[in-house]
C-alpha cells in the first residue's frame, strides 16, 4: 500500500486535467435536477411547446418526494452505469495497452496500492457525483413535492453507494482482466443486462446486489423489507471485497500483457 | 572483476515458438554490454525478463550480493518507445517514478531536476509530455531509468530512434553513466556497440550464438585481407592470374585474404613491384562488426 498516495495523485491530476472532474458532476447534477423539475411543470411545459388542443385534459399522476427521487435513480442506473462501464472501462487496461503502465511495472510498487488508486478515484468521482446529483435532486423534489426525511435519505443514500461501490469494482476487475473493450462489453453486461434480467426475473430471489437500487428506494419510502436488505447487503460487500481480491490478482498477473 | 548479474539457461516460449533458448552469460559490474542480434531475435525478451515485466519458461537469473533487497529498486529500464502519461509534465513523471522507485519527497524532487538536466531536458521540464518529440521522449525514457541511480541499467534501443546528433549526445550521456553502473542494451547500430562495450552478445533466433570482448570477436572473425585497387578491370585480372597468394577479384579491387599473418604488407608490395601493373592503392583491411555482425549470423543459419 506504500505507493498509494503517488498513484492516486497521478490519477487525480489525469482525471482533473482530462475534465473528468468536471463533467462526471455535471452529468449526474443534470439528471438528478431534471427529473423533479420536468415532472412538476410537465403540464406548463405541454402547454408551451406540446401544440395541443386547449380542451385536451391529462390526468397526471401525482407524485411523492420518494418516487422522484427513485425516478431518478432509474436515470443513474441506466445512464449512470454506461458512464461508470464506457469511462472506466481502460482504467488499467488502456495503460497496459499503451505501454504507459510499463515504466511502473518495473518499479517496485505494491499491485494492491495500485488497485486501490484506481478504486479511490472512481470512488470519488463516481460515488461523490452521483451523491451531489442525488442532493440536488433532494432539494428541488423537497421544494417542489414536499419534505423528505433526512434519516431515511441518508439511509439510502449509504445504499446506493454501497451499490456504486459494486460497480467501480465490476468495472476494475475488468480492466484488470481484459482489454479495454472486452472489458467495457463485460462491465456492461454486469451492470445494465443483469440489472434488466434481475428487475425481469428477480421475483423467484430477494437477496442480490443488483436489488440493492431497490431497497434503497424502500429505505426511502419506509417500506424496508429488512432481512433481505441485510443479506444483499452482506453478500455484495463480500463480493466487493473479492472483486477487490481478484483485481489486485489479475493486475498483478497480466503485467506481462503491458506493451514494452 | 565482479560478477553483478549472472544469467542462466534462460528460456521463454510461446506455445511452441522459443523466444528465447538457453541463454546464459554473465555481466560484470560496471561494464557495459551489447545485446547484437537482427530484428525477432529475442533481444527484447531477453531485456523484459530481466527487468522483471516477463516471466521466464525456465532458467535462473543469479543476482550478485551487490544487488540487495528489492531487485527491481536496482534495475533502471529504457523500453524500446518509451510511452508517457501525456498529461503528467516532464518534472511530474520523474519525480513520480523516483518515488515510486523508493526515493523520499524531497529527495526525489531535486534528484528529478538534476536528472532532466543531465538528459539535457531542462528547458521542457515543465512542459506536458504529449507535446514532445520523438527524441524528447528518448530522453525522458533515460531520465526515469537512472533518476533513482540503479545498478543495472537495463535499455532496450536506446539511440535506434533518434537522429545523428541526438544518438552522439544519448551515447555520451551513457559512457559518463558507465563509470558506476552496469549497462546492458540491446542495439543493431554496430558503430553504437563499437563505441561502448566491454562484451558482445549475439542473439540469432533467441539463441545466444557468440559472446566475448570486442577484441575477442575481433580475432575470431576479423579475416583480414589486402584489397589493392587497380586503374581498370584488365589490369586486376592480370594480376589474379600471376599472383602467388589466393586471390580474388571485384572489379578492379583484387583481394587477398591473410592465412595466419601470411603475406606480409612487403611481400605484396614486392610483388606488385616487380608485375608493373598499373595500381592506385592498397590496403590491409578487417572487417567491421557489421561484417563480423553478418558472418555471425550467417554461419548459424
Amino acid at each position: 500500500m506504500n505507493n498509494f498516495s503517488i498513484l492516486f495523485r497521478k490519477e487525480w491530476r489525469e482525471n482533473v486535467r482530462n475534465f473528468k472532474i468536471l463533467w462526471i458532476p455535471l452529468v449526474f447534477i443534470l439528471f438528478g435536477i431534471s427529473e423533479p423539475l420536468t415532472y412538476y411543470y410537465l403540464p406548463q411545459i405541454l402547454n408551451a411547446v406540446g401544440n395541443v388542443p386547449s380542451d385536451m385534459v391529462f390526468q397526471l399522476p401525482e407524485y411523492t418526494p420518494d418516487q422522484i427521487i427513485m425516478s431518478t435513480i432509474g436515470q443513474y442506473q441506466f445512464i449512470g452505469m454506461l458512464i461508470v462501464a464506457f469511462g472506466f472501462a481502460g482504467i488499467i487496461a488502456r495503460e497496459r495497452k499503451n505501454g504507459t503502465a510499463t515504466m511502473l511495472y518495473v518499479r517496485p510498487i505494491s499491485y494492491t496500492g495500485y488497485v486501490f488508486s484506481k478504486l479511490a478515484i472512481m470512488g470519488i468521482l463516481i460515488i461523490g457525483s452521483a451523491c451531489i446529483g442525488l442532493l440536488a435532486n433532494v432539494y428541488y423534489t423537497n421544494v417542489l413535492y414536499g419534505a423528505v426525511d433526512a434519516v431515511a435519505f441518508i439511509g439510502f443514500l449509504g445504499t446506493y453507494s454501497i451499490w456504486l461501490l459494486f460497480a467501480i469494482c465490476v468495472v476494475i476487475c475488468s480492466s484488470a482482466a481484459f482489454s479495454t473493450g472486452i472489458a467495457s462489453v463485460v462491465s456492461i453486461l454486469l451492470l445494465v443486462v443483469v440489472q434488466l434480467v434481475d428487475s425481469l426475473l428477480g421475483t423467484y430471489w430477494t437477496i442480490s446486489p443488483w436489488k440493492l437500487p431497490m431497497y434503497a428506494g424502500q429505505i426511502l419510502n419506509g417500506n424496508l423489507d429488512k432481512t433481505p436488505f441485510f443479506w444483499s447487503l452482506t453478500v455484495t460487500v463480500v463480493v466487493v471485497v473479492l472483486l477487490v481480491v481478484l483485481a489486485v490478482y489479475l493486475a498483478k498477473r497480466n503485467v506481462s500483457k503491458a506493451k514494452i | 572483476m565482479k560478477t553483478l548479474l549472472h544469467v542462466h539457461g534462460l528460456t521463454k516460449e510461446y506455445g511452441k515458438e522459443k523466444a528465447l533458448d538457453q541463454v546464459t552469460f554473465s555481466l560484470n559490474k560496471n561494464t557495459a554490454t551489447a545485446l547484437i542480434g537482427p530484428n525477432g531475435a529475442g533481444k527484447t525478451t531477453a531485456l523484459s525478463m530481466l527487468a522483471g515485466l516477463l516471466k521466464q519458461t525456465s532458467g535462473t537469473v543469479v543476482i550478485g550480493a551487490d544487488l540487495k533487497g528489492d531487485i527491481r529498486r536496482e534495475i533502471g529500464f529504457l523500453p524500446q518507445y518509451p510511452q508517457f502519461y501525456s498529461w503528467l509534465t516532464a518534472l511530474e513523471f520523474t519525480e513520480m517514478v523516483a518515488k515510486l522507485s523508493g526515493l523520499d519527497g524531497k529527495n526525489a524532487k531535486s534528484q528529478a531536476e538534476r536528472t532532466l538536466d543531465f538528459v539535457g531536458l531542462t528547458d521542457a521540464k515543465n512542459k506536458k509530455t504529449g507535446t514532445f518529440s520523438g527524441g524528447m521522449k528518448q530522453r525522458l525514457g533515460l531520465a526515469q531509468a537512472i533518476v533513482h541511480k540503479p545498478g543495472l541499467l537495463l535499455l532496450d534501443e536506446p539511440v535506434s530512434a533518434l537522429d545523428p546528433m541526438g544518438r552522439r549526445e544519448i551515447m555520451n550521456l551513457l559512457k559518463e553513466l558507465q563509470e558506476h553502473t552496469t549497462i546492458l542494451y540491446s542495439t543493431h547500430i554496430l558503430n553504437d556497440a563499437e563505441e561502448m562495450t566491454d562484451q558482445l552478445l549475439f542473439l540469432r533466433k533467441g539463441q545466444l550464438v557468440e559472446q566475448g570482448s570486442l577484441r575477442e570477436v575481433r580475432d575470431k572473425y576479423a579475416n583480414p585481407l589486402f584489397k589493392i585497387l587497380f586503374v581498370n578491370t584488365e589490369e586486376a585480372a592480370k594480376f589474379v592470374e600471376m599472383s602467388p597468394w589466393p586471390a580474388r577479384q571485384e572489379n578492379e579491387v583484387v583481394l587477398i585474404h591473410l592465412e595466419e599473418n601470411k603475406p606480409g604488407m612487403n611481400e605484396v608490395l614486392q610483388v606488385l613491384a616487380k608485375s608493373n601493373l598499373q595500381l592506385s592503392k592498397v590496403e590491409r583491411a578487417s572487417a567491421t562488426l557489421e561484417e563480423i555482425f553478418l558472418q555471425v549470423v550467417n554461419k548459424h543459419e
